[in-house]
């Protein structure tokens, strides 16, 4: 017969040995103070310079590479790999000033040339950003340690793209090399040591020994770890095992804070409308401006702000963010919630009696936010019929298939916002509609710099407010959670923070 | 005779393999979208997202394209991720390790909980029989995901006993290893034990009512050891058979529990390569997984022949 004390009694025993290795190996090296760990939501898609995301990514290029320019919290320009930069006086010609003391990690020395080639390379190549170096005509070494950039039109976010994925430095010699999107050669701040990390969920570096700005290098090693999944990155936290996270959302705050995590918040993107067929192609209704505005006013920003954004976040019209030339307090609520007006610019418009618009919605958001604009616009008269997109939402958005969606864009650079939500072949622009006051003043922009520049940047904002080309809700509070022992500065237009930024706290 | 079995279960998996292939791979393009849009993000402009889809050959006909995948599967070369451009063997190698210390050490338990309780349920009978059913349906009933929520929660977040994510390689670190594999082990095994505490609780009753059981007990042979020598090698067949189905479902269960746990394992690899739509990855997890499963009925026929002569010569 079967004595189940003893097998109860054997499966306890076995129970305290595997409970007292555990416990002795949950408190060990992971937490070591030279070791920066950090949740990200996504792996990096490439490490080779050339092809490089950002966003997200940013911190997996930062640990590796270096970049011409840097860029403080705030947004202000350093000095990186260039000391110093400067244009000629139609600003198409810009030259840099490269350090003579920097060596990548395979010994190859960085100069000019390097510099010359990574540049026409990033812009050569499928980078998602690609188009920052769009303007760049050719890069030439002038000497060591000069080079020449000639452009092909002026671009005022030059500078500010070369602090990012288009100014990152890799080793020439480790070109075209066949394992060049897994094991990066630069000269940044700490090596990716690729035995260790497990593609895909685990990065691994070990600090540069002989990088040129040890000031900046606050830890030993650095582990990047990814959590696809909301639940795991959640679990990590409140078990302690990241310094540093992105949350995905605002739902987990409170319990993020319970577990002894501070939280950062930053305002990156905004949510809301894009009323794309602004001609009225694939919607005749969208073509005139009335309609647009009702739009605007159909829908409660700030009740959205509340129902679907945790209350975390600031209402707003405009796109602009508030560290732009182009903000204006005053359009923050440009359009106040008021159904009526919109019922009345519909029947002024001829649709008294309704209309229908098409939107995709798709399972990637919020469920809630969809069904949320389909009553507030059924209470104007407006039916939506939604498709679901699935998984192609961004790609059939941008088809485009629909005059009109639901949409949360980041709040970028003046320049990199303009060229990305606003010009006839900016991405979100897909329609590929185009204004005269928008191309007139762009121009502007452009062309000139100071105050001339910042008056025509808050001149489009409000035209493009005023045209109703979006519906803004609100911008959208993030947050980035660090652990007691850890302190970061939230960047000014990136949705993660700095690496240089994170310092252990004293 | 068994060379020849063997060789014969062998051609028939390589003819399923490429039949399974064929079908994912259709299928896969079916749904595809636009797969450059999907890698490239939202930042990218049309004509960034038109010279990737170049590059990657997405724009030639599919048959092309498939010709291209499985002459490169042949000679052994799955191609690289498109999400994170890590070689698709490299990445599926590193990581079956993980999920088939996993799902062994699922088994293992699984059989050993299993037998005992069975075993248990069958000789003992009455209230002890009654017991394991009901917590065979309570581990039937529960979903492997919200075992696997409640066990972090209570054992790695309140009690602080294990890792609530992460896994440690065993040549890392032994203890480590066996602190980041004990809660997903557990978590995968509950609704296994379930299914073959029921099936070993079943045979063991039908082999104890058989003939040759009362003719050894009526020649002086103890209960255990008649048990443990004939009834439960009588019985093992079965129960072998649904641990062979628990496997490649473990497999499945793993996909859930990797997840939750942060594991770098084949489960968590395939929700992110399905999710991205990334071809080359989810080809390489298909095949591997395929592979997986024609061995593992291969050697479980070979296990049951070894076992049960009968069944060596149908």
């Amino acid at each position: 017969m079967f004595r189940w004390k003893s097998v109860t009694a054997a499966v306890a025993v076995a129970a305290l040995a595997l409970t007292g290795c555990s416990a002795s190996d949950t408190s060990s090296s992971d937490s070591a103070s030279s070791t920066l760990t950090l949740g990200l939501i996504v792996p990096a898609t490439t490490f080779e310079a050339a092809n490089m995301n950002f966003a997200n990514e940013s911190p997996y290029g930062q640990a590796v590479y270096d970049t011409l320019l840097k860029e403080d919290p705030s947004g202000e320009l350093l000095p990186s790999l260039a000391t110093e930069w400067s244009y000629n006086d139609t600003n198409t010609v810009l030259t840099l000033t490269l350090r003579d003391d920097v060596k990548f990690t395979d010994g190859t020395a960085f100069n000019a040339d390097a510099a010359a080639q990574n540049l026409t390379r990033f812009r050569d190549g499928t980078s998602p950003n690609k188009s920052f170096l769009a303007s760049l005509g050719s890069a030439t070494a002038i000497d060591d340690t000069h080079v020449e950039l000639t452009l092909t039109q002026p671009d005022p976010a030059l500078l500010h793209y070369l602090t990012q994925n288009a100014g990152m430095q890799g080793s020439p010699a480790a070109f075209g090399a066949a394992d060049a999107k897994t094991n990066p050669v630069g000269s940044g701040p700490y090596i990716l040591d690729t035995k260790k990390t497990v593609v895909g969920t685990s990065y691994e570096f070990t600090a540069n020994p002989d990088y040129w700005d040890k000031d900046s290098v606050h830890y030993d090693n650095l582990s990047l770890k990814v959590f696809a999944d909301t639940t795991s990155m959640l679990n990590a936290v409140k078990g302690g095992q990241v310094n540093g996270a992105k949350l995905g959302d605002n739902t987990n705050n409170a319990e993020v804070e319970a577990a002894g995590y501070t939280l950062n918040p930053f305002e990156l993107d905004w949510t809301g409308l894009i009323l794309f067929d602004r001609a009225g192609t694939l919607n005749p209704a969208l073509a005139d401006v009335k309609v647009r505005q009702a739009l605007n006013y159909a829908i409660d920003g700030p009740a959205m702000l509340k129902a679907v954004g945790e209350g975390l976040g600031t209402p707003t019209t405009q796109i602009f963010p508030e560290s732009s030339a182009a903000y204006d307090k005053k359009l923050d609520d440009r359009y106040a919630y008021d159904p009526d007006e919109a019922k009345k610019l519909l029947a002024e418009a001829g649709y008294a009696d309704g209309l229908t618009l098409d939107m995709p919605s798709t399972s990637l958001g919020n469920p809630a936010v969809f069904t949320l604009i389909e009553q507030q616009l059924k209470d104007v008269g407006i039916t939506v019929n939604y498709t679901d997109t699935g998984t192609n939402f961004i790609a059939d958005i941008l088809a485009p298939k629909y005059g009109a969606t639901w949409m949360q864009l980041q709040q970028d650079n003046d320049w990199a916002l303009i060229n990305f939500e606003l010009t006839p072949n900016a991405s979100f622009n897909p329609t590929h509609y185009q204004d005269p006051t928008v191309d007139a003043l762009v121009a502007t922009i452009g062309t000139t710099t100071g105050d001339e520049a910042d008056a025509a940047l808050k001149e489009l904002n409000a035209y493009v407010v005023e045209q109703a080309w979006f519906a803004p809700w609100y911008r959208v509070q993030s947050n980035y959670a660090t652990d007691a022992k850890t302190q970061v500065e939230t960047q000014v237009g990136n949705a993660y923070p700095y690496l240089w930024n994170f310092t252990p706290a004293s | 005779m068994v060379f020849r079995f063997i060789l014969r279960r062998l051609l028939s998996g390589v003819v399923l393999l490429f039949l399974i292939s064929t079908i994912a791979f259709s299928l896969l393009y079916v749904g595809g979208g636009d797969i450059a849009r999907r890698i490239l993000g939202q930042m990218a402009t049309p004509e960034t997202v038109a010279q990737k889809s170049e590059e990657l050959g997405l724009n030639r006909p599919l048959y092309e394209q498939y010709v291209d995948w499985l002459s490169g599967a042949v000679r052994g070369d799955l191609g690289s991720s498109w999400f994170t451009g890590q070689l698709v063997t490299e990445g599926i190698t590193s990581r079956l390790a993980v999920t088939l210390s996993l799902v062994i050490g699922a088994i293992i338990l699984i059989a050993i909980v299993a037998v005992i309780l069975g075993v248990w349920a069958a000789i003992r009978g009455g209230w002890a029989d009654k017991f394991v059913q009901a917590i065979s349906i309570l581990g039937f009933a529960i979903p492997g995901f919200l075992i696997a929520l409640g066990l972090v929660t209570l054992f790695a977040l309140n009690l602080k006993l294990f890792k609530p994510t992460g896994y440690t390689a065993f040549t890392d670190s032994p203890s480590g290893w066996a602190a980041s594999v004990t809660l997903p082990i557990i978590a995968l095994a509950i609704g296994g034990i379930a299914g073959v505490a029921q099936q070993v609780r079943g045979s063991v009753v039908d082999a104890l009512r058989q003939d040759y059981v009362r003719t050894l007990r009526s020649r002086g042979l103890s209960f255990n050891r008649v048990v443990f020598k004939h009834v439960l090698r009588n019985a093992g067949g079965p129960a072998l058979a649904v641990l062979a189905v628990q496997f490649v479902g473990l497999l499945g269960g793993a996909v859930i529990v990797e997840q939750i746990f942060a594991i770098p394992g084949l489960g968590q690899v395939s929700v992110q390569a399905t999710t991205q739509g990334d071809i080359p990855m989810v080809m390489g997890l298909v095949v591997a997984t395929a592979a997986i499963v024609v061995i593992v009925n291969l050697l479980i026929d070979l296990l049951q022949g070894w076992l049960n002569p009968k069944v060596r010569l149908s």
